[in-house]
């Protein structure tokens, strides 16, 4: 079909004074294709969108040009109301003749204002109409981790409607919080009773996750079972993976034991029926390097004021800074320090040696400015917050990337709180890092929030091919497979000899990298493509 | 029972927004409803504290949720509003929103600039919104306008080619009908330093704040001091000004973290300045920020303990007293300025919005939760709270928390259908 374009200039209510309006639609009328040059007052306003409408209904165009203010403020209503006359948006073009134009210098910008409007033109003739349409996702959520977190996003999807199946490295539910007594604990056997009468969760134990291929809406999942090794499709996947705890064995002289002792050892001494001697004096010591400080601030607080109120020892807690940011805990730390815990603040880490049969800790109060040498029945060392077992080898199955201390989910905050590079696989709680109780919370509410809107029940509608590679030209070299970030990008088999690249667009965040680096120019990127910034550039003369 | 598929959000900073956002995307309908003239809160204000590499302040978050907003059809944003009342039940409330007179309407200003070219008064009473302001439009200062102050001006309507322009408008009161749920997301308000005498924030112009110096940045692009325009070249930050302290039982979560990335941003402005930070307890978690810290140490002095007394001292420096710990004695030091780490401190209005919705108030004066292990739920069914409001958050939480609000309203309306 031959190119019939409308063009439609902006004056923004006659603001815009640096432009001669009607000597830039004289120079555009002359311009090949062209049906109508109009000009006009606010085309974002209702009438506006009148005169958009009652041309494009009578002139039967094909390409329209838009030349207003920044695309910004109105691309996606252009765009919108184009769909509502049946004209494809993608057979749109912008101009900016306002923030990058008029408003941007002084005097006569008539000239720039065409060149711009020209390079518009040029570009609208290449576009093609970018087709939505729907396609069938697997709304079916694995969600990878049978502790807390993993727990409660599946009792959370399942409440939403949402098929989950849940699977535990472990023979049984429940994780670290189950060893614990009291309140904890019989939250999370609550917990798995709802989930065992849930109907819509499967639960899968002892199973491990041994590879994951596809893309989101239809990722193919590898789970073995004991000697079994089982197939399954899922439309995203959860991460409940947690973390591990361990006393850094470099940062204590001794070794753990009868002396020097770990939170998990503190909590079971705590919970024992009788106690063998109670110690007279315990010291704690955190914060020895500045990593992953809320939960070792939070487990010390906690269980210095246990120690205190059940055993009513001396309590001295060695430390560099208290983490209190977090809801809560700056009232915890308050309260430990009312009932008589002593906090002692270091600088250079304590040296710790062995005082007949006690434990010596030399530390420098930095407050006092002075040495303070203590002899304690006990030590209870930090524990400090790692990536649970298997991080590493899932990361690299799934080819996503860590955070600088081995924790799944980079740097970046445009995933936070639980997205990853990969669209459909997200991470909760401890196992994207250092997080309080309230922060875990709002990440477990927060994947099952985007988990429902990224696979609403039904069909989702994605851009067809925007970006897309061509068959006949693509070599397979893998390059695109390599560089995508979001492994949007698969091979498949076109006939016996070929196979060819596809881009899946429910995978693909449109960041047009692929495109670029294809060294056979096989990826076009519709609306950016190759031809259509060349045509851009020549529209004003540069070549 | 039939739950409405609409959501009230109170409150247009960076947790309403997303929860609105998230809210839209899951089809409901929502209804903005923000106190001034234009959303995004006080997110809109912080500057971007990259050196030559970015170090995660995540202010950038804002512009782009603000534009997402701007244009989807599912959310009408009701900008000069305040919510007034509210009767009904969750999944069907009646929400009364007041909005004061706008002047110069939303809808219809195009934001062409005319009306400010003709406008008699120095400086002008109508002006132009900032570039990433939502709604884009103009806006009239009373205390400025001729025409507000009863004289007979009317240069702006004529030359108005949109007739936005309306004088004589009464406050305007409307129903919200067959609401299911409403999320607060009214946000905080800064510390005043001024409450802390001593170190006479108010008195001695080089004594700034946080945020301040958040609003320099972002205007000026780098650091001149307005008083002098001076380039400063030693610079001292106080930490838990508002916060852990006798009236303020709780940690405000952003001001280590923001003091630290302005005092880098200031070494990679100037990297001859010498930066000070006296503080408490250092707050070093959060993903990658342990490292930063780390950075930090080189080129930054950290001294423990914060000052008791800021005075003036000759030639426009501002003298700090505090206690010099490695020496065990009072020193004193002379800077160029001081930046007060003013904390999160609950809005002071707050407690007129419990009253109107019927939901209870914590002892730091944040908005309370109905239990333990649910922070978005509060004593009212139906009503939820995002973001600061509930308790200090940064950037990143808020955003997480307001999803997360949005999720729970979510999944009550769905149980409740």
């Amino acid at each position: 079909m031959p190119v019939r374009m409308g063009i439609f200039l902006c004056d923004c209510g006659g603001s815009l004074k640096n432009i001669d309006f009607p000597k830039v639609r004289e120079n555009l009328e002359n311009l090949e294709d062209i049906a109508f040059v109009d000009i006009t007052h606010n085309l974002c306003l209702e009438e506006g969108e009148k005169a958009i409408t009652s041309r494009i209904l009578t002139e039967n165009i094909n390409r329209v040009v838009i030349a207003a203010c920044s695309p910004e403020f109105r691309e996606r209503n252009f765009g919108e109301l184009l769909e509502k006359l049946r004209l494809n948006p993608g057979l749109l073009s912008l101009a900016n003749i306002r923030e990058q134009c008029s408003w941007a210098h002084e005097g006569d910008v008539t000239r720039k204002a065409l060149e711009l409007i020209m390079m518009a033109v040029g570009k609208a003739r290449l576009l093609q109409p970018v087709e939505r349409k729907e396609v069938a996702v697997n709304n079916e959520v694995l969600v990878v981790g049978g502790g807390f977190c993993g727990m409660k996003s599946s009792l959370e999807l399942s409440q939403l409607g949402i098929r989950t199946t849940l699977v535990e490295r472990e023979p049984t539910l429940g994780g670290k919080l189950k060893k614990l007594e009291g309140f904890y604990s019989s939250q999370i056997e609550a917990m798995i009773k709802a989930i065992e009468k849930a109907e819509n969760i499967e639960i899968l134990t002892s199973a491990e996750v041994t590879g994951v291929e596809g893309k989101i809406g239809d990722f193919k999942v590898r789970i073995r079972r004991g000697t079994k090794e089982i197939l399954r499709s899922f439309g995203a996947i959860v991460f409940a993976t947690g973390y591990k705890t361990e006393v850094a064995a470099g940062d204590f002289p001794l070794k753990p034991g009868v002396n020097i002792i770990s939170q998990e050892r503190l909590v079971q001494l705590l919970q024992a029926p009788t106690l063998e001697a109670r110690p007279e004096t315990i010291g704690f010591i955190f914060d020895l390097s500045d990593e992953n400080p809320r939960f070792p601030t939070l487990a010390t607080l906690n269980n210095a004021l246990a120690v205190k109120q059940r055993w009513g020892s001396e309590v001295y807690v060695f430390c560099k800074n208290v983490k209190v940011d977090s809801e809560g805990v700056e009232k915890l730390y308050r309260e430990a320090r009312e009932d008589g815990v002593m906090f002692l603040k270091f600088d250079k880490n304590p040296k710790i040696s062995a005082d007949d049969g006690r434990v010596k800790i030399d530390a420098e109060d930095t407050l006092l400015g002075e040495e303070i040498v203590l002899t304690c029945d006990l030590v209870v060392a930090e524990e400090k917050l790692l990536p649970a077992e298997g991080t590493e080898g899932l990361s690299s199955l799934l080819k996503i990337r860590t955070d600088s201390q081995g924790f799944y989910q980079e740097e970046n905050v445009h995933l936070y709180p639980v997205s990853s590079e990969r669209k459909g696989i997200f991470f909760v709680g401890n196992c994207r890092g250092d997080l309080d109780l309230g922060r875990v919370l709002a990440d477990i509410s927060s994947v099952v929030a985007k988990v429902y809107e990224l696979l609403p029940p039904g069909k989702v509608i994605v851009e067809a091919e925007r970006v897309k590679a061509d068959p006949q030209k693509c070599v397979a070299c893998l390059t695109c497979i390599r560089v995508c970030p979001h492994r949007a990008v698969q091979l498949v088999q076109v006939d016996s000899e070929k196979v060819v690249a596809e881009i899946s667009q429910l995978a693909c965040d449109k960041c047009g990298i692929c495109a670029a680096i294809c060294p056979a120019k096989a990826i076009k990127f519709e609306g950016y493509s190759d031809d259509q910034i060349l045509a851009q550039i020549e529209a004003i003369g540069v070549s | 029972m039939k739950a409405e598929r609409s959501i009230v959000v109170i409150g247009g900073g960076i947790a309403g927004i997303t929860s609105a956002l998230e809210l839209a995307n899951s089809g409901f309908t929502v209804y903005l409803v923000e106190k001034e003239a234009r959303i995004g809160g006080q997110a809109a204000s912080f500057c971007c504290k990259a050196t030559e590499v970015c170090t995660k302040c995540s202010a950038c978050l804002l512009p782009q949720k603000l534009s997402e907003v701007a244009s989807y059809p599912q959310i009408s944003i009701l900008t000069n509003s305040m919510v007034v009342g509210v009767k009904g039940e969750l999944g069907n409330f009646q929400v009364e929103v007041c909005q004061k007179p706008q002047y110069i309407s939303p809808q219809k200003c195009i934001a062409c600039g005319m009306c400010t070219e003709v406008c008699p008064t120095m400086p002008k009473a109508i002006q132009s919104p900032p570039p990433e302001a939502v709604p884009y439009s103009y806006s009239i200062n009373e205390s400025q306008c001729l025409r507000l102050k009863g004289k007979k001006c009317n240069l702006c309507r004529e030359i108005c080619p949109t007739n936005a322009i309306v004088f004589g408008q009464k406050p305007e009161r409307q129903e919200l009908n067959n609401i299911g749920a409403i999320i607060v997301a009214i946000g905080f308000d800064v510390f005043n330093a001024r409450e802390i005498g001593y170190l006479g924030y108010g008195r001695y112009p080089n004594v700034l704040t946080g945020f301040d110096l958040e609003r320099i940045f972002r205007n000026q692009g780098s650091l001149k001091l307005s008083s002098n325009g001076k380039e400063p070249k030693k610079v001292a930050f106080i930490q838990c000004v508002g916060s852990r302290d006798e009236n303020h039982g709780y940690c405000s979560q952003v001001c280590c973290k923001y003091a630290m990335r302005l005092a880098r941003l200031i070494k990679h402005q100037k990297p001859d300045a010498e930066v000070t930070i006296f503080y408490i307890d250092l707050q070093t978690a959060g993903k990658g920020f342990a490292e930063f810290y780390k950075e930090c140490q080189g080129n930054i002095r950290f001294i423990r303990g914060v000052p008791v007394e800021i005075s003036e001292a000759p030639s426009d420096e501002v003298e700090v007293k505090f206690e010099n710990i490695t020496e065990g004695k009072v020193d004193r030091e002379n800077f160029d300025f001081v930046t007060l780490s003013v904390g999160i401190a609950p809005r002071k209005d707050s407690w007129e919005l419990a009253k109107v919705l019927g939901i209870n108030l914590g002892d730091d004066g944040f908005f309370d939760i109905k239990e333990p292990f649910n922070s978005t739920e509060t004593n009212v069914e139906g009503i939820f709270l995002a973001g600061a409001c509930q308790s200090p958050k940064d950037i990143p939480d808020s955003i997480a928390h307001g999803i997360s609000a949005a999720e729970r309203a979510m999944e009550v309306l769905k149980r409740c259908q």
